[in-house]
């Protein structure tokens, strides 16, 4: 038994290893390129969650991701709240909105839930770019720092980059555990038969509701963290295009498996980076790709990759790439 | 399943750190990049701007400008190797800040520069405050840059959105007697700036009211109830439009198809009557008045020297913002000629760089303000006129000359007042705080071409 684990144990240690000592022999770009990753995959993260455990595609989530911006501008930077109020209360505030908006939106299926929400996320955008007094319209609110903490500096890329790690991580066993819970397996009857799960009793429309909850929290995270990079909270933070960018990645990496979108998110930003180096037309080829990819592996990449282990496609590359289970057979 | 797709994961995460140790790798291995670059001779320019998008046209006469003084100097001064990397931020402030992290963190460039809308200005320098590096924002008219917010590796030898209003709105009020403006507005920070400049000269000059409407850009494209709305009857002496690009070019087709040439007089911002957009107008707007800092029919030798030049490379008039962009880049060029291309110490860059002459800037003398490293310069009141063939360009008609940012204002005056804003300065001339209003009259308006 310890030996089957072995190889995946030092694998885990090593890619630990890796990450927390980044900034000790990457350039400064790269970290700030890991940091972009960790805010992202939160957003997609949140997204993720609703589609692959819910089966609600949520167009409102970015809002989130932009709320908690904004009332770190607001409190913290205008008004002098310190940390972690503007945090907190930013928090609290996307929870009680994702609580409002979301009991009028689980009511709702599929496209019907999906239209609704764009109609929120929407609502909270044309807001913020039309609202000069207090969210100054389209310029939006620059000047973001992050706090100093403990006497820790996170202005610091890399004690940011730490520091987010940490946060990351953590939201991620916690989402993991939520995923493999009662709950998570109840919403996932709800995702397959919300009828059939009715009639055995549960509240549907609760489970619902809190899902959304916990996916607008994530999105309130990666928010902070987002702020906090850019140094600014601007309408385009939180504008349609940016959505369906997330959703994008959640799709590309696997909606429906659980690393599906930090594997999204990974791909995409390192794309973002690669690609726009050396050519402006990022968005192109980023859509051939994502055509390429729904056309061959409607679960992406980790669906495709599945499927090669499955033995359902390229049985030559899944000889290379899993040579036991391909002479298992 | 989940254990295999979790192994997957973490090759993704090795492969992408991998990545990372590549693309950190290369700037040591490659002779040509980062720290050696002193000894073997290039200086990295980052070069930031709309491309895309709805100010994409400015992007591109801003490179079209810049690559000009390039190709001028072969790519060369003071005996390095200049090198451009061009990023777009598609008028996104959030990608404006992160590109210009990449161009700070991963590149090293040794200058940024580009900037086309006043808040990419303003995003993008608070970011560069503490990265010791030169910030040249060339179209980007946010004020604050060299005011309020100014921080000295900022050198801008261009304009400020008040800059050329408050001298236009002056002579609107003394001169044609002008007492009553109504002003139709968009509403971000840059029209603000030009409105504030605006009321500001009108006000100083004797005016009454500058009414103001105000709408969010980009929204619309039916201005008939806007236009409607404007009451004639009033006696209101002038519509101000004070919006530019895609949004002017829809309210000048529909002022002139609802009738109201001809009823009450129409002025303009700077940019609204710009090319390549006056191309798009109709032609019945001739007499239109509007500031800038350029005119189409400059006849001064360095205009019509880097205008032939423009003409030659690309087969149309520059702009105001291919000038913008040519004698920022051009001052540039001259700095590290001047500091013989040794750019290491920044802080040596930025004073070469003010001490650089610009008396031969084909707009007309430009001189650098050396406390906030802004521009003291000629504007021209201009009038849409139609040529021989019909076209329609500006017709410079008068010249005011040294006109700084802080117009005829004491500057510590000027920065104690609020940022312009679409509730600042008051629309009632009456309520202006009175020391603002007594700032004598400084300039003198010379007929144009003197």
């Amino acid at each position: 038994m310890q030996n089957k684990n072995l190889p995946r144990i030092l694998l885990l240690v090593a890619i630990a290893v890796l990450l927390v000592l980044l900034p000790l022999y990457a350039g400064q770009y790269t970290i700030t390129t890991f940091i972009r990753i960790l805010y992202f995959g939160f957003l997609a993260l949140s997204i993720g969650f609703l589609i692959g455990q819910g089966g609600m595609v949520s167009f409102t989530q970015t809002a989130f991701f932009g709320f908690t911006g904004y009332v770190i501008g607001l409190l913290g930077l205008e008004r002098g709240l310190a940390f972690p109020l503007p945090e907190l209360l930013g928090l609290a505030g996307v929870l009680l909105t994702a609580l409002l908006l979301g009991m009028v939106a689980v009511r709702a299926y599929k496209i019907v839930f999906l239209m609704i929400t764009l109609a929120f996320g929407q609502i909270f955008w044309a807001f913020a770019q039309q609202n000069t007094s207090l969210l100054h319209g389209w310029a939006g609110i620059r000047g973001i720092r992050p706090p100093v903490l403990l006497g820790i500096d996170f202005y610091n890329t890399a004690n940011f980059y730490w520091g987010a790690l940490v946060l990351f991580v953590l939201g991620l066993y916690l989402l993991w555990r939520i995923t493999k819970s009662p709950f998570g397996l109840v919403l996932n009857g709800t995702r397959e038969s919300p009828r059939r799960m009715a009639a055995l009793g549960y509240p549907v429309y609760w489970i619902r509701v809190v899902a959304f909850l916990i996916s607008a929290f994530y999105a309130g995270l990666g928010g902070i963290l987002a702020a906090y990079n850019t140094g600014i909270i601007t309408p385009t933070t939180i504008q349609l295009s940016r959505t369906i960018w997330v959703l994008l990645m959640v799709i590309l990496g696997g909606a429906s498996y659980f690393w599906g979108p930090v594997v999204g998110t990974i791909v995409v930003v390192w794309l973002d980076v690669l690609v726009s180096g050396i050519t402006g037309r990022f968005n192109t080829i980023i859509g051939i790709i994502f055509v390429i990819t729904v056309l061959f592996s409607p679960n992406g990449l980790l669906g495709l990759l599945d499927d090669i282990r499955r033995g359902e496609k390229f049985p030559k590359i899944r000889k290379f790439l899993f040579p036991k289970a391909a002479s298992g057979e | 399943m989940s254990r295999k797709l979790f192994s997957i994961f973490s090759t993704l995460i090795v492969v992408s750190m991998l990545l990372a140790a590549c693309a950190t790798a290369t700037p040591t291995t490659a002779p040509a990049e980062s720290k050696p670059a002193e000894s073997t001779g290039e200086i990295k320019i980052g070069f930031i701007s709309a491309f895309t998008g709805v100010f994409s046209s400015f992007g591109k006469m801003q490179k079209e400008g810049a690559e000009l003084a390039l190709e001028e100097v072969g790519y060369t001064a003071g005996g390095k190797k200049i090198t451009v990397i061009y990023e777009d931020d598609q008028l996104d402030n959030e990608q404006a800040v992160t590109k210009a992290k990449k161009l700070v963190e991963q590149d090293k460039v040794d200058i940024l520069t580009g900037l086309v809308s006043g808040d990419e200005g303003l995003t993008v320098g608070d970011y560069m405050k503490d990265k010791g590096i030169p910030l040249i924002p060339m179209y980007s008219a946010s004020e604050d840059m060299t005011m309020r917010s100014f921080f000295p590796m900022t050198v801008r030898a261009t304009w400020t959105g008040a800059q050329s209003m408050d001298v236009f709105g002056y002579w609107l009020a003394t001169e044609k007697g002008y007492k009553k403006i109504y002003m139709i507005g968009e509403d971000y920070s840059y029209p603000w700036n030009q409105a504030g400049g605006f009321k500001r000269g009108f006000c100083r000059g004797g005016g009454v009211e500058v009414k103001s409407v105000w709408f969010p850009p980009g929204t619309t494209s039916d201005f008939s109830s806007m236009i409607a709305a404007i009451p004639l009857d009033q006696g209101y002496d002038a519509v101000l439009y004070n919006g530019a690009g895609g949004d002017a070019v829809n309210f000048i087709k529909q002022w002139s198809e609802l009738g109201m040439v001809g009823k009450i007089p129409l002025l303009g911002q700077s940019n609204t009557f710009e090319k390549p957009d006056l191309d798009s107008m109709p032609k019945d707007i001739v007499g239109s008045l509007s500031p800038h800092h350029t005119a189409d029919d400059l006849n001064t030798p360095n205009w019509n020297a880097f205008k032939d030049a423009f003409v030659k490379k690309y087969g149309y008039s520059p702009s105001a913002a291919s000038e913008f962009a040519y004698m920022s880049m051009r001052m540039i060029l001259r700095a590290i000629e001047a500091v013989k291309g040794d750019v290491s110490d920044k802080a040596k860059l930025v004073d070469a760089m003010l001490k650089v002459d610009l008396s031969d800037t084909p707009r007309g003398p430009v001189a650098l303000d050396p406390t906030y490293h802004s521009a003291i310069e000629n504007v021209y009141i201009r009038e849409v006129t139609a040529d021989d063939k019909g076209a329609l360009y500006n017709k410079g008609i008068l010249t005011v000359k040294n006109v700084s940012q802080f117009g005829p204002y004491d500057p510590a005056l000027y920065m104690s007042q609020p940022i312009d804003g679409n509730t600042y300065p008051p629309d009632l001339c009456a309520d202006f705080p009175a020391e603002m209003l007594q700032a004598a009259n400084i300039y003198e308006y010379l007929p144009f071409g003197k």
